[in-house]
């Protein structure tokens, strides 16, 4: 595969337009609006740099990376324990519900797919609850993308959404958006390359204020967001 | 006293306790204790079904290199309560980690609970807290933990030192719950709005169960609607267990709270009222 296609795969990958409802999910964030804390620009981007920082950088991000080494070594046992451990590391029963609704789908997607090697089809399907980075990995590996630049987009589209839901709950200009965005690209590019220096024993999903907004936010009277 | 002295070797305490069930009675088994750690005379607060002990760590506190192991085994049907008589103080070290290691083996049937009265991380303290519960089919565990980051009576922050947590449960070798982390003194998680918020009390509770996937919904959003009278708190189910949360000033408050979800829950899944431990009232 050349990279310019591998290139395209990966912006495939990390566009909004993946079908796995992204933007159904704020990830806490409407509670943080909801309550004022986090009500313009400055508030929105110190929320998501601590979210960014302290949850996805030391867990999320370096077990995408180990999902990646796993895929690539077709070890089907390593990904299922990944995958459970990633499953158990989810804050609140919203957090788990998108991860599994993501995955479900993002599987869906990979498996039409022409040309997608027999063996990662057989191992995704053999997958009881692949959650959204299990299955995101998958495509990624299945695709030949390199491990740092699927780190990067998986982080990216992780931030855009954010982003755009911040634009649309706090509210705020497409403009200052961009801002966001460009304010946390030196951050998503750190936690991206870090993730794959940072060992099992070391992961950290320690975010509580974070876990009390998504469990705030499943019983939150009126909304837009599914998490 | 707030530093012991440094070239001082760890000390270690172990303890080992063993419960089983026979004809409606919980009876403790098998005890080995080594350092210091060690339990009171059981007692029978609610009958003979529920056998509840005080661990008594009678040096009140921890400090760098020391450790302690607190190993639970129950049988099938038995039921255990343990607490603890005071806040477990750990106190400024050398840098060296003080550890304490909770594990838990619950058998069909059983019911643990773990009550512990909360934990003061002084300022320059190394700690490493780390829960593994490993529960069979039915078996219900009910257990919480609530750390204060220096001690604000003393206008202390938590401005040096490291606190590392580590919980873990699982069912039948299923991991149902896996919490890792580790809070650098005066590092950046301590203010960022995500992560500690500029609270120094912090603390969760879990009820694992395989009933709570049963509970009603209406039911469960009442207690969702329960607060803690100051800070911040929550609560939320997964498959297998509930789990909340408190984010706070106020160690009190985090215990009222999860005492209040836990008189709620404990009927609800493990068909028996709560009734309060004598020892926290003195």
């Amino acid at each position: 595969m050349s990279d310019a296609l591998a290139l395209m795969q990966l912006l495939r990958l990390a566009s909004p337009a993946l079908p796995v409802g992204a933007f159904a999910y704020s990830q806490g964030l409407e509670w943080q609006v909801e309550t004022g804390a986090v009500r313009d620009r400055d508030s929105a981007g110190r929320w998501l740099e601590g979210v960014l920082r302290h949850a996805l950088g030391r867990c999320e991000a370096p077990l995408l990376h180990a999902l990646i080494t796993a895929w690539k070594l077709g070890d089907q046992d390593r990904v299922a324990a990944l995958n459970a451990r990633f499953l158990a590391s989810r804050e609140s029963g919203e957090l788990r519900a998108e991860t599994v609704q993501m995955g479900a789908s993002c599987r869906r997607w990979l498996l039409r797919l022409p040309a997608v090697e027999r063996r990662f089809v057989d191992a995704l399907s053999a997958c009881a609850e692949p959650a959204y980075p299990t299955a995101w990995s998958c495509a990624a590996v299945a695709f030949a993308i390199p491990a740092s630049d699927a780190r990067l987009g998986y982080l990216w589209s992780w931030l855009e959404n954010q982003v755009l839901a911040a634009v649309k709950l706090v509210p705020m200009g497409q403009s200052e958006g961009q801002d966001l965005l460009a304010r946390l690209m030196p951050l998503v590019a750190e936690v991206a390359d870090a993730a794959a220096t940072i060992g099992d024993d070391e992961w950290s999903n320690f975010a509580p204020a974070f876990a009390i907004a998504s469990a705030r936010h499943e019983g939150q009277y009126s909304r837009l967001f599914r998490s | 006293m707030d530093r012991l002295d440094i070239a001082r070797p760890g000390w270690a305490g172990r303890i080992h306790l063993r419960y089983g069930a026979n004809m409606g009675r919980t009876r403790l088994e098998t005890a080995r204790h080594e350092g210091p750690l060690r339990i009171q005379k059981a007692l029978y607060p609610e009958g003979p079904e529920v056998c509840q002990h005080i661990l008594l760590h009678p040096p009140g506190g921890l400090v760098a290199g020391d450790s302690l192991d607190i190993d639970v085994e129950l049988g099938r049907h038995a039921r255990v309560q343990l607490t603890t008589p005071g806040a477990g103080k750990w106190y400024r070290g050398d840098g060296r980690m003080a550890r304490q290691s909770l594990r838990c083996r619950v058998h069909a049937g059983a019911v643990l609970e773990w009550l512990p009265q909360e934990s003061i991380l002084f300022e320059g303290a190394s700690a490493e807290l780390e829960v593994r519960v490993e529960l069979d089919d039915d078996a219900i565990f009910f257990g919480w933990d609530m750390l204060c980051l220096g001690r604000r009576g003393a206008g202390e922050a938590f401005r040096h030192g490291v606190v590392r947590i580590s919980t873990e449960v699982e069912r039948g070798g299923r991991c149902l719950w896996w919490e890792r982390g580790r809070i650098e003194g005066g590092g950046s998680q301590l203010d960022a709005p995500a992560v500690l918020a500029g609270q120094p009390v912090c603390a969760s509770f879990l009820c694992v169960a395989e009933a709570v996937d049963r509970l009603d919904t209406a039911w469960l959003a009442d207690c969702r609607r329960l607060r803690p009278a100051v800070g911040e708190g929550a609560m939320t189910r997964l498959p297998g267990l509930i789990v909340a949360r408190y984010l706070g000033t106020d160690a009190r408050a985090a215990h009222a709270y999860f005492v209040s979800l836990w008189q709620r829950l404990r009927p609800a899944v493990a068909g028996r009222e709560a009734l309060l431990p004598r020892i926290w009232a003195t």
